[in-house]
């Protein structure tokens, strides 16, 4: 008996799905809770678990194809039954000659891949004329080979295009002359080489410095996974770096995924939803409202962000996020009667500056804060604001960490979000919505241009603040955020 | 006027200039140069070139004296006419400036004789200290690049003459002192210290700092430099700041500070090593918005843009490390992210810093106590020159290699070596560095017996712990 895989529902609003990449291939064991797919969702780019054990039998859903919720994409077989390729849909694994005998050909990564768009999307389209080509089924299988042209290709478009069978040549015309500099390396004595002679060649053909072969291999990566930045598309350390760090956000990601609701079935509130639906309709309730909202230049900011990464001045990695918080905490300082809160009748005005981060997690959302905002400088405020993040994937908050907020910061820019209004936290003076950092049309010297930019909305408390002052401190973060120099200071 | 517009106007011509304008030219830019001095800068006519040829004398000097002896060699009264040895400097100097001039003529590149000022962001007014009419009363360029290098810097209340002299003027004294008090005893000091000392000057290095070539350097790597110096009998003071230098008669009296008790060192010659400053001003850069940082350097973005559009700047007048080669390099990388066929972004940890002296000292990448400093785990390879066959046989014992190298994965973090050739052998690091190399492959890698590079293998092999020869 094969038990069907169908396309989940991911998020409230989902409808359908695109599988970005199946992690786990015909053939393969499969256990529940492992990841089986990368799916693209209207939200965000998640992982699909497998509810069942068994061994893959066939893939449906091909690669860059979408689904509805609910279709068939995939078929497992109960453990102990036979694994039959199937001769429809798309491409059983084709057993290469190292399954017979020989270790597995490559260590396939054994955690989810971080999802680079462009390259991914790229193949599918290449895949999308191949059923009933001859080389459809190499295209699918997970060889490293056959991974290579979407990771390492500069321009995935010309890839897209190319007929999929044209690939493997443009790809070893694009290697010949990394082989030479690579057999050294090759001869290290590494964890258990591929026997299969074309791996060996293929892994020893792939442009990496000793180092970065070192590091993947101690971190588990699969090379072949791993786009080159350096020269003429060499992997070097640092692309293993971001590698790891893009799983990292990827697995962070996953702490979005909303708990699934079954139609026609009713829950009741944990603790974390009973206290956000008691505290946000409070909120709502008592505090009179209004918004402002601004777009910012954020040109320069992207700029600084290159910068710093370039020249690796700060250990910490600085995020989008991290420079809104400093940026935040400047203004604030310069209009401290934002950062105040609403009490018996009267106006408290914080002597501290400690801006909650509102994070996402299974069942809700939390604020942990960074204390003393005032005092920080950028590095020491994206230290202690990636702490809290990864803190909130383990759990392990102290009270204190999610305590004593005077203002706080939702940012919903990583789900590409135009604009949107928070819900003020009470006691607080107001909330900063921060959306998605995005090119937009946009107005130079009387002529229409591309702009990159992001839209701010402050949520106010109109018995704290009144419209000139939220203006104004909207225009002083325009301010730091579009000469971001400042922040550095 | 047609002919005054460039693609790329680079004000001077030192490495970082002249190299720029090569690739420029090569990247099918319609280049040109305006250079105040000779072709060549700094590095070609007061640096880099005259300075070693001086060095060069010095250590032949040291051959026929000391080494001579100890080879059974025997010479009758040694004997030198210094006047020849600072003109043949300067003769070496005077052949590679025309070089430049030659190069830039094969490159289509046109060179100005001319001091430049911004008169706009694409415009560059120009005059002649000569009192000469320039070639053209102006220059404009779509993009411009600022290369004009640095100068010697003085302490307050210094003034040059009289026996008080910076390198600048070193270069072209001919006359030997008796004794010179050197102040500073980064490269440009203990350079010039080791050249007096080896013509039978009476040398006293003075150092703020507690060790040698300061903030650059190993504190093992200094202090094997400081015994070579001492045993050459050069006085090294180090912890004793620079107070005043009064003249009496015809000799200085240099007064420490008060940490030294009231100490003096009198001398015939003060040679003033205390560093460079950019040469950013005079050239108008607050009328057109370009904005400069501490020290007066010229801020820059990982483009080498400078905060005006179409201006840019590389070399010492952007930042440390102030050197010939960091200056060429970011020349060639700025003109080609111009040319867009390079990616922003310029490595600062992997740029050698050598010393001239004997025994020569060459750096790269981090110290052990820097990386440390830094939270990196490391592991360290030491190997002495007195174990490597090439240097025994040669006779050149002083000195070791010391690889700094991560701990987990053996990826060279640094690397300092203090010996005879060591400025020649630091480009093997420097290479492997650049491809990402571990400890591993250069244990692997083959080197040549008997040469003294054996010596950067075997450090790598100590790392591990796995070094053969020691």
């Amino acid at each position: 008996m094969s038990i069907e895989i169908t396309m989940p529902k991911l998020s409230d609003t989902m409808e359908e799905g695109k599988i970005l990449r199946w992690l786990k291939h015909p053939g393969d064991k499969v256990s529940r809770g492992e990841p089986l797919a990368e799916v693209e969702t209207d939200k965000a780019d998640m992982i699909m678990e497998a509810f069942d054990d068994g061994v893959m039998q066939e893939i449906v859903l091909a690669e860059g194809e979408s689904a509805p919720v609910g279709a068939t994409i995939a078929r497992l077989a109960a453990l102990g039954e036979e694994v039959k390729p199937s001769a429809s849909g798309a491409a059983p694994r084709p057993e290469p000659e190292a399954r017979t005998g020989a270790p597995e050909p490559v260590p396939r990564p054994s955690k989810p891949v971080a999802v680079r768009k462009r390259p991914v999307a790229a193949r599918g389209a290449g895949q999308a004329e191949a059923p009933g080509n001859g080389s459809a089924p190499a295209e699918l299988a997970p060889q490293p080979r056959q991974e290579l042209p979407a990771s390492e290709s500069p321009e995935p478009q010309s890839n897209g295009q190319a007929p999929p069978a044209a690939q493997p040549h443009q790809e070893s015309a694009h290697r010949e002359p990394a082989r030479a500099s690579e057999e050294v390396s090759a001869m290290r004595p590494a964890a258990p080489r591929p026997v299969a002679v074309s791996h060996e060649a293929d892994l020893a053909k792939l442009k990496a410095s000793p180092l970065a072969r070192r590091a993947a291999e101690e971190a588990g990566i699969d090379l072949s996974q791993v786009h080159g930045t350096g020269p003429e598309g060499r992997i070097t350390k640092r692309d293993i770096d971001s590698f790891l760090r893009e799983q990292q956000l990827f697995r962070q990601r996953r702490l979005v995924t909303p708990r699934e609701g079954s139609p026609g079935t009713w829950e009741e509130l944990s603790k974390m939803r009973r206290t956000i639906a008691q505290r946000m309709a409070a909120s709502k309730r008592e505090i009179p409202h209004f918004y402002v909202t601004m777009e910012i230049d954020m040109e320069e900011s992207v700029r600084l962000k290159k910068s710093l990464e370039a020249t690796e001045i700060f250990d910490e990695s600085i995020t989008y996020n991290d420079i809104v918080i400093k940026a935040c905490s400047l203004a604030l300082g310069r209009y401290p009667r934002m950062n105040a809160s609403f009490e018996n009748d009267g106006i408290r005005i914080h002597p501290s500056i400690n801006i909650g981060m509102a994070v996402a997690v299974e069942d809700g959302l939390i604020v942990p804060v960074i204390k003393e905002c005032q005092q920080l400088t950028l590095p020491e405020i994206a230290r202690a604001a990636h702490r809290l993040v990864a803190k909130a994937a383990q759990g392990g908050f102290t009270a204190d960490e999610l305590s004593g907020a005077t203002f706080s910061i939702s940012n919903m820019g990583m789900l590409g979000i135009e604009h949107f209004s928070a819900v003020i936290v009470p006691p607080q003076a107001a909330i900063l919505a921060v959306s998605a950092i995005k090119e937009r049309p946009v107005v130079r010297n009387g002529q229409l241009a591309v702009g990159t930019t992001m839209m701010l909305t402050v949520s106010c408390d109109h018995r704290i603040v009144d419209g000139v002052v939220a203006g104004r401190f909207l225009q002083e973060m325009k301010r730091f955020l579009e000469n971001p120099a400042s922040l550095l200071v | 006027m047609a002919n005054n517009r460039y693609d790329l106007a680079v004000i001077g011509s030192g490495p970082g200039g002249y190299e720029a304008a090569i690739r420029a030219s090569q990247l099918k830019m319609r280049v040109c140069v305006i250079e105040r001095d000779r072709p060549g800068g700094v590095c070609l006519n007061w640096g880099c070139i005259p300075s070693k040829a001086l060095l060069n004398s010095a250590e032949t000097m040291e051959i026929i004296g000391a080494a001579a002896r100890e080879h059974g060699i025997q010479t009758g009264e040694v004997r030198f006419d210094f006047k020849r040895i600072i003109q043949r400097s300067r003769e070496a100097a005077e052949k590679l400036s025309r070089g430049v001039r030659f190069l830039l003529r094969k490159n289509n590149i046109e060179l100005i004789e001319a001091s430049a000022a911004f008169d706009g962001p694409q415009r560059l007014t120009l005059t002649r200290s000569d009192g000469n009419a320039p070639s053209a009363p102006a220059v404009e360029a779509e993009r411009i690049l600022i290369a004009t290098g640095s100068r010697e810097r003085l302490f307050a209340g210094m003034r040059i003459g009289d026996g008080m002299l910076t390198s600048r003027e070193a270069l072209v004294y001919d006359q030997l002192p008796e004794s010179v008090a050197v102040i500073g005893a980064g490269a440009v000091g203990l350079e010039f210290g080791y050249f007096y000392q080896a013509f039978g000057a009476r040398v006293t290095i003075i150092e703020l700092e507690k060790q040698m070539l300061p903030g650059v350097c190993d504190a093992e790597v200094a202090e094997e430099l400081r015994r070579a110096f001492v045993k050459r009998k050069v006085d090294v003071l180090l912890g004793h700041g620079y107070k005043s230098a009064a003249r009496h008669g015809d000799r200085w009296s240099v007064a420490l500070d008060n940490n030294s008790q009231g100490k003096t060192v009198e001398a015939e010659m003060v040679l003033v090593a205390v560093g460079r400053t950019p040469n950013s001003d005079s050239l108008g850069l607050e009328k057109i918005g370009v904005e400069l940082e501490r020290g007066g350097f010229i801020r820059i973005d990982e483009y080498f843009r400078t905060t005006r559009d179409g201006i840019y700047a590389i070399g010492d007048v952007i930042r440390p490390p102030l050197l010939a080669h960091k200056a060429s390099a970011e020349g060639i990388a700025a003109v080609e992210m111009m040319a867009g066929v390079r990616e922003p972004g310029f490595d600062l940890m992997n740029i050698p810093g050598c010393v001239y002296c004997q025994p020569e000292v060459a750096t790269i990448g981090m110290t052990e106590a820097a990386a440390k400093a830094a939270g990196i785990e490391v592991k360290v390879g030491k190997f002495p020159f007195r174990a490597n066959g090439k240097a025994v046989a040669v006779n050149h014992v002083e000195g070791f290699v010391k690889l700094v190298a991560g701990r987990k994965y053996g990826e060279v973090i640094g690397c300092q070596i203090i010996g005879h050739g060591a400025t020649d052998m630091i480009s093997e690091v420097a290479l492997g560095k650049t491809l990402e190399a571990t400890t591993l492959e250069f244990g692997r890698t083959v080197h040549p017996h008997p040469t003294i590079s054996e010596a950067i293998m075997e450090a790598a092999l100590a790392a591990d712990g796995e070094a053969i020869n020691f």
